[in-house]
């Protein structure tokens, strides 16, 4: 995916800026070029939205002008309503991480250490991870209402799935020759632990968070969609109702941006303390 | 001279999954390695070298006989032996500096005392200057050096090296031979080399053990006399070419017999 060109490509960029200022600025075209290129896309989408709504092929009640998207978009921001539920939103998303992320390490270290413990628990966990979140919500609405619990425990549950199976894959993927060194350093199973495989499994580790953090996103969305009263999607459901669409479109791109900046600031933190994995799982 | 390492009747057998014997790997290897000694151990694939190393570095027990160091048996991994892998087995997250100083972690060195300990063994190895490099930033010959670097750094009385140039390109591997010699003449450690290659075996040993296959047994010891390899090209000396031929043959002998052996197996399998 694009994680592997924008880590492969990005010691390039740091060995080529600085060496002739000619090169540094072909380089620098370059990056703009390729950002263009990927602008592209959305600006025809953007376009076509405008057109749409300018000739009136859908009507403006249900489609909006990208203008007045804009404007709902400022008006909101500006009245303090988009901050409330934007934290609130991410206190949700932040809580079912810590959670959902804990107890995924934990199994998939379990799974990954541990034979025994894989026989019990690796079965039940494949089929545990082939539901879908929503799939879980009529039940845990059940168990647990509607409140707060519903949402950080459905939202966990989507964390705790990417995170076990990179976690357990990481640590069962480690190469069998460094373990032997750390044999040959008669290494306690403590240091061996620490020193060969936390740090071995880390790329796939850190790759599993990234992508609990995005499904947690995604899963937020949804069951605030579903049941809530604050909170992004309740904004969004709200909005519905009242038939004000510009105030959906708005929280539609909101949602897209967030998501796209987690992404990005995940991917750049990975880069950063990976470094030496070329590989850029 | 005194023994350093000592081979008793040592017998490595594997369970094996298909056939209700086990296949033994290792049977009656009596082999004595002297203090500072250079010892070549080579063989064809199979003949159960890597088990041997094993054995030697403490990774697998014997399932018969005994191996002494220093006169105690060994009872497992320790830092009184280092080893060299033929896959480099670098840590790919630490720098040349921090693989260098992992070893010597693990023996609870200081860490100003590693530091400056690392540095000079990355010299030894001719690697100065790459410290901060990581692995992936290193060819193949340069890994190799830093693998060695990490496992004469922490002072280990005997360096244990499984097919380390193996993987390397001809030229490399001549450059890291040489290198080799000239760190074992300054350090004066125990080496154990083993290697299927006759050259690389005649070039670096001062004594070789020609192991034979199925089981792996040490056929022969051959002496390796000191006088010719003061010369410049060695490889060009006619002794050179003696003692190559001499392993060759009783290589090519047991190669032979093996393959024999196989067709009287398959011919049995058949009548039966």
């Amino acid at each position: 995916m694009n994680t592997q060109t924008l880590s492969t490509s990005l010691p390039l960029v740091a060995a080529d800026t600085g060496r002739t200022p000619n090169k540094a600025l072909a380089r620098a075209g370059e990056i703009a070029a390729r950002f263009s290129l990927g602008l592209l896309a959305p600006l025809a989408i953007l376009a076509l939205w405008q057109l749409a709504s300018a000739y009136e092929w859908i009507p403006v009640q249900i489609l909006p002008s990208p203008r007045q998207t804009w404007e709902t978009f400022l008006d909101l921001a500006a009245r303090g309503e988009l901050g409330e539920h934007l934290s609130i939103s991410l206190a949700r998303v932040s809580w079912s991480v810590l959670a959902g992320g804990s107890i995924g390490l934990a199994l998939g270290f379990a799974i990954g250490l541990s034979a025994r413990a894989k026989a019990y628990l690796h079965p039940s966990f494949e089929v545990f991870a082939q539901f879908p979140v929503i799939g879980w919500i009529p039940l845990l609405m059940l168990f647990l209402g509607i409140d707060e619990a519903l949402k950080i425990v459905a939202i966990s549950f989507a964390v705790v799935v990417p995170v076990t199976v990179n976690t357990y894959k990481g640590i069962l993927a480690i190469a069998r020759d460094l373990l032997e060194v750390g044999r040959v350093y008669a290494f306690t199973s403590r240091q061996t632990l620490l020193r060969v495989v936390i740090p071995s499994a880390l790329p796939s580790i850190f790759s599993g968070i990234r992508q609990g953090i995005m499904q947690a996103w995604l899963a937020l969305i949804f069951v605030e969609l579903l049941a809530s009263s604050e909170g992004l999607g309740y904004l969004m459901t709200w909005a519905r109702q009242v038939m004000q669409l510009d105030i959906v479109f708005a929280l539609i791109l909101v949602v897209g941006l967030v998501g796209f900046v987690l992404d990005w600031v995940l991917q750049k933190t990975e880069n950063h303390f990976l470094a030496w994995n070329p590989k850029g799982l | 001279m005194t023994v350093k390492l000592s081979l008793q009747n040592v017998r490595k057998t594997f369970r094996s999954r298909h056939a209700d014997e086990a296949f033994v790997a290792l049977d009656d290897v009596t082999l004595d390695v002297e203090d500072g000694e250079f010892m070549v151990v080579v063989g064809p694939s199979g003949c159960g070298k890597t088990t041997l190393l094993d054995l030697l570095a403490g990774l697998t027990r014997p399932t018969g006989g005994q191996i002494l160091l220093d006169g105690k048996p060994v009872a497992g991994p320790s830092l009184d032996r280092g080893v060299v892998f033929q896959q480099y087995a670098l840590f790919p997250w630490l720098t040349a500096q921090g693989n260098v100083e992992f070893g010597l972690e693990a023996k609870g060195a200081p860490s100003a005392e590693r530091r400056e300990t690392a540095r000079r063994f990355l010299g030894l190895v001719g690697l100065a200057g790459f410290e901060s490099h990581h692995p992936h930033e290193l060819s193949g010959g340069m890994k190799q050096r830093v693998a060695i670097a990490r496992s004469l750094a922490y002072d280990p009385e005997v360096l244990l090296m499984d097919e380390p140039f193996a993987a390397l390109d001809a030229q490399t591997r001549e450059t890291l031979q040489c290198e080799l010699l000239r760190i074992w003449r300054v350090s004066g450690k125990t080496i154990v080399f083993i290697t299927h290659g006759i050259d690389e075996a005649v070039f670096l040993g001062q004594r070789v053990a020609v192991m034979s296959s199925r089981p792996g047994r040490v056929e022969r010891v051959i002496d390796i006399p000191p006088e010719f390899k003061a010369g410049e090209d060695i490889r060009a000396h006619p002794e050179f070419g003696r003692l190559r031929h001499e392993i060759w043959r009783l290589l090519h002998e047991d190669g032979e017999r093996a393959r024999e052996d196989e067709r009287d197996a398959r011919r049995l399998a058949v009548a039966a």
